[in-house]
């Protein structure tokens, strides 16, 4: 059951101009695993993020989700197939409500029928009740239920990134994408989020690739990192390999310790 | 072939006033981001008040509007450049700039408020009122080529006459000098680098407000020569808030839009391409859907190239 | 917390057992129609004929402008699409509908005039060219809609602007008028093309059937609509449209479905008001009405209201509608008003009188007198 990978990509890439932004990535995730996607700033993390889930075509190879191909689908599509990710620049709906931002996200699952709205049918009542006692359920995952009707642009940054997790989960994915979970947040709390990666993943029986630049984060709790450097694999491999592989050490461990920096020139950088 | 030729022509003359109002509302885009529909009202302003001048000022000077020096036509119009520019100037200052942080489509609305303050303002007995008046003819419009084509009896004539000339000359000239203005020199640099991006160009010491501000005092003035140039050419002027006005505000707007909105060198081909489209349509086609012609070339090029002739493509950031 | 079954998604586990009591859903499905339909009768009966025909002619452009604004608001202030082809729309539904009572009585009755007294044949079928206007209007707004909304922002706004202009030209161009059921009988196919609308002078002749009744009733119709939609998964998605595409996209919402769906059903409301217009007495609905400028009204009216409030839309339409009256007494001064008004109003809240939020979220018990 598990050799089969649940997402398989094999060979995307996407140019921009002249530019390779990535090229010849594959990547296979097996149902409940956590991987790690680590490079330095501009290598294509993001871009990878924005193939797999459709913001960008990819130009070459193919990705299946537990067998099924995704390559040209739009972003919603791919949603409601089973990947769900968060954003690095968060991007929730600021003038909606915590709870309203998790309900657009639940209500994928639901049959929203627009004529069952307009004649509130008692399906449309129920699905809609449905929604938001599932949505506030959601929101324990973080805490963030007694801040449910606050507008989500009023909360604190850190709350702002659980929301983003919590919203991406209520569209049911199989697959999650988190990225840059972790920035902005102080060493206890990237202890505690590292415990919620983990618990997420298990309570919803998720798979989850992590783009992070904290890199005791990732390597505590990812199983296999895969390494980009302008836009090319450099490296794949369990932790321990990772850590030792000189390659990536050169491209990417040499370049770390100011990451107040890179935080900085990435914007540029990553979206060439 | 002289149906041809005169509606070329047409087509020049007509086409340099549209570019010139286009210049306005492409510059006002290229740096706020906003579509300025009090633009209109300034070419009516210009035409209006070149009117005033002609028949109030210079027979006060001792000059007769009907048999006038060569120079008093230029006079006239550098007057109502003036006047007009500084009017853009009080609108931006007062009304845009406490705006400028306001999501555009709050700019937007008050650019409708200005322009019907504007339309309102100019039926005023005290400035316009609401009556046509007649625009005194400042240049003799007499021929200054005539060609005959064709064999006798079905012969025509092809006329090039003075008015036409002047104009397509008057807004070459000033289209050049803001090519000028705008590609080479300083300040053109400073204007690019504010419509670029006006964060990066205020850290860099540019004074924002300021090219924003001769941004509006150019642009108005343009339109205030376009008003004036639209009085030669058609002498009989309608009120201030007449559809005719505002609809050759919409389609200098559709010409910026299809040269590229934003891009002054698109607004002059778009104010040209549309009025060859305007008068090819309405002299082959049929003279009831000249505005219909230049709508629907919108409309297909917003589908086709939505950036317009020379605009560029943004791509979105993720 | 639940595992991740195959096939049921979690969020609709629970549903049925969520859905509402029979009655009650019935109640709260169909009571607030039976309140428009009540407030409708009352602006018939018990307003309409103590205030005068002035003024009743006022409530009737008030109850239209009411409709126009709302039912813009859905794509402008829900879906944050920038429309500037209201009028458009509205027009194609004054036409359409207009065409069918005028030339419908002429055939039926052999006279175009009102016929039959309330709820009578007449006034059946004006209600069926309201929809049948309505349903034009939203295939207008399908069609333009389409492949306009991969259009963002100014370009949405050049481009409907630009629907708006071909529709006044269009009308223009049409034909004039068949005065009689002899001449109708008479008419060559000649006659019908071009369309026999009236030209540049506008559609005069349509029977005057738009009353306090049918208009304070389709108003109730668009705010329950509008109000529904927004507070549901519909509202959401729209919204989740305005506030970031790329964002509601990865949420699963399907952008291009919405926004056309957005735009249909918007469309759908301004040809009913358009048809309301076009048989209100005093009016012929012209070639203008479709012009950018009658946009332009109903976007002002959206934005002072606050982009998405139905109840601030629903207001700002009333004040927006009435103050040309109230300013009577300055004359030529009244639209300088109007504008300072309304620049004024840009600088000192931008945010429109109620912002996002509804009236109720100020007074909460006004709730049950707006919906």
């Amino acid at each position: 059951m598990s050799s089969a990978p649940l997402l398989a990509i094999n060979d995307i890439g996407i140019r921009f101009g002249g530019l390779a932004a990535v090229q010849d990535f594959f990547l296979h995730m097996p149902p409940r695993s956590l991987y790690g996607l680590i490079g330095p700033n501009g290598a294509g993390k993001t871009t990878v993020f924005n193939l797999i889930t459709g913001v960008y075509q990819t130009q070459t190879g193919a990705m299946l989700l537990e067998g099924q191909p995704l390559g040209g689908l739009p972003p919603h599509r791919i949603t409601s197939a089973g990947i769900a990710r968060t954003f690095q620049n968060i991007r929730l709906f600021g003038d909606l409500s915590v709870l309203d931002n998790v309900m657009l996200a639940c209500q994928l699952r639901a049959k929203n029928r627009i004529a069952g709205t307009l004649v509130r049918s008692r399906a449309s009542v129920g699905e809609e009740a449905a929604i938001r006692m599932r949505s506030l359920e959601l929101l324990d995952v973080f805490d963030l239920r007694a801040r449910a009707d606050e507008p989500a642009q009023s909360l604190p940054y850190g709350h702002q990134r659980q929301l983003e997790i919590v919203r991406a989960l209520a569209t049911e994915p199989k697959v999650l994408l988190l990225d840059e979970p972790a920035a902005g947040m102080n060493s206890g709390e990237k202890r505690q989020l590292a415990q919620t990666i983990r618990r997420i993943r298990d309570e919803f029986q998720l798979a989850i690739l992590l783009i992070e630049h904290d890199m005791e984060l990732v390597m505590e709790i990812c199983e296999r990192i895969t390494v980009l450097d302008h836009g090319v694999t450099i490296a794949s491999g369990p932790p321990e390999q990772i850590q030792c592989d000189p390659k990536v050490i050169e491209a990417y461990l040499g370049v770390a310790d100011d990451e107040g920096a890179e935080e900085q020139s990435s914007k540029g950088a990553e979206e060439k | 072939m002289a149906e041809f030729l005169q509606t070329v022509e047409t087509s020049l003359a007509v086409g340099a006033l549209y570019a010139l109002i286009a210049l306005g509302y492409t510059m006002v885009y290229g740096i706020l981001k906003f579509i300025n529909f009090a633009h209109s009202d300034i070419v009516v302003l210009g035409a209006w008040i070149s009117l005033r001048i002609a028949t109030e000022v210079l027979p006060k000077l001792g000059i007769d509007p009907r048999a006038a020096p060569w120079w008093a036509g230029g006079a006239v119009l550098l007057a109502s450049m003036a006047a007009c520019s500084i009017i853009g100037f009080v609108i931006e200052r007062t009304c845009y700039k406490p705006l400028r942080r306001a999501p555009r489509l709050n700019v937007l609305i008050t650019a409708i408020g200005v322009s019907l303050l504007l339309q309102n303002l100019g039926q005023l007995d005290l400035f316009f009122g609401t009556q046509p008046a007649r625009m005194p003819s400042l240049l003799p419009n007499t021929p200054l080529v005539q060609w005959e084509f064709g064999t006798e009896g079905a012969s025509r004539r092809l006329v090039i006459g003075l008015v036409d000339v002047v104009i397509f000359l008057t807004a070459g000239t000033l289209m050049v000098l803001l090519e000028l203005l705008v590609y080479r020199s300083k300040l053109g640099a400073a204007m690019r680098a504010v419509s670029f991006n006006t964060e990066t160009a205020s850290l860099m010491g540019i004074n924002v407000d300021r090219i924003v501000s001769l941004t509006f005092m150019i642009g108005s003035a343009l339109a205030a020569a376009a008003g004036f140039l639209y009085a030669m050419k058609y002498p009989g002027l309608n009120q201030p808030a007449h559809t005719i006005w505002v609809l050759l505000g919409l389609k200098a707007f559709v010409a910026a839009v299809i040269g590229g909105i934003g891009n002054v060198r698109g607004a002059v081909i778009g104010g040209f391409v549309i009025a060859a489209v305007e008068q090819f349509g309405a002299f082959y086609i049929s003279s009831n859907y000249r505005d219909f012609y230049v709508f629907v070339l919108l409309i297909l090029m917003l589908l086709v190239r939505p950036t317009g002739l020379l605009g560029s493509t943004v791509k979105v950031k993720v | 917390m639940p595992s991740n079954a195959a096939h049921s998604p979690i969020v609709l586990r629970e549903a049925d057992a969520l859905r509402p009591p029979r009655g009650h859903a019935l109640l709260r499905g169909i009571g607030p129609l039976l309140i428009g339909v009540a407030i409708a009768a009352v602006m018939q009966w018990g307003v309409g004929p103590f205030v005068g025909t002035y003024v009743a002619r006022i409530l009737l452009d008030v109850g239209i402008a009411i409709i126009l604004a709302v039912s813009l608001n859905i794509v402008n202030g829900l879906a944050g699409q920038f429309s500037l082809g209201h009028a458009g729309f509205s027009a194609l539904g004054g036409y359409a509908a207009g065409s069918i009572t005028y030339y419908g009585s002429l055939i039926l009755w052999n006279s175009s005039v009102k016929h039959g007294g309330p709820f009578g044949a007449g006034e059946w079928l004006f209600v069926a060219a309201c929809l049948t206007g309505g349903l034009v209007a939203a295939g207008a707004g399908f069609i333009v809609g389409l492949p306009a909304l991969r259009l963002r922002g100014d370009y949405l706004a050049i481009a409907t602007l630009g629907f708006g202009e071909i529709v006044r030209v269009m009308l223009q161009q049409t034909g004039d008028v068949i005065y009689s059921a002899r001449a109708l009988e008479q008419a060559t196919v000649n006659d019908f093309f071009p369309p026999p609308l009236g030209g540049s002078l506008g559609f005069s002749g349509i029977p005057t059937y738009t009353s306090l009744f049918w208009v304070y009733l389709f108003c109730a119709v668009t705010i329950v609509v509008a109000q529904r939609l927004k507070f549901s998964a519909a509202g959401r998605a729209m919204v989740s449209i305005r506030e970031d595409e790329i964002a509601a996209q990865a949420m699963g919402v399907n952008i291009t479905k919405w926004k056309v769906r957005a735009f249909v059903i918007s469309a759908f409301f301004a040809g009913v008001a358009g048809a309301l217009f076009a048989h209100e007495s005093g009016v012929i609905i012209s070639p203008g009405d479709a012009g950018f400028q009658r946009s332009i009204e109903i976007v002002i009216m959206v934005v002072l209201g606050g982009k998405g409030s139905i109840t601030g839309v629903l207001l700002a339409a009333a004040i927006l509608s009435t103050l040309p009256e109230f300013l009577r007494d300055f004359a030529q001064y009244r639209m300088i008003i109007y504008a300072l008004l309304l620049i004024g109003m840009m600088l000192l809240r931008p945010q429109g009188l109620f912002g996002n939020h509804e009236i109720w979220d100020y007074f909460k018990r006004r709730r049950k007198s707006s919906s």
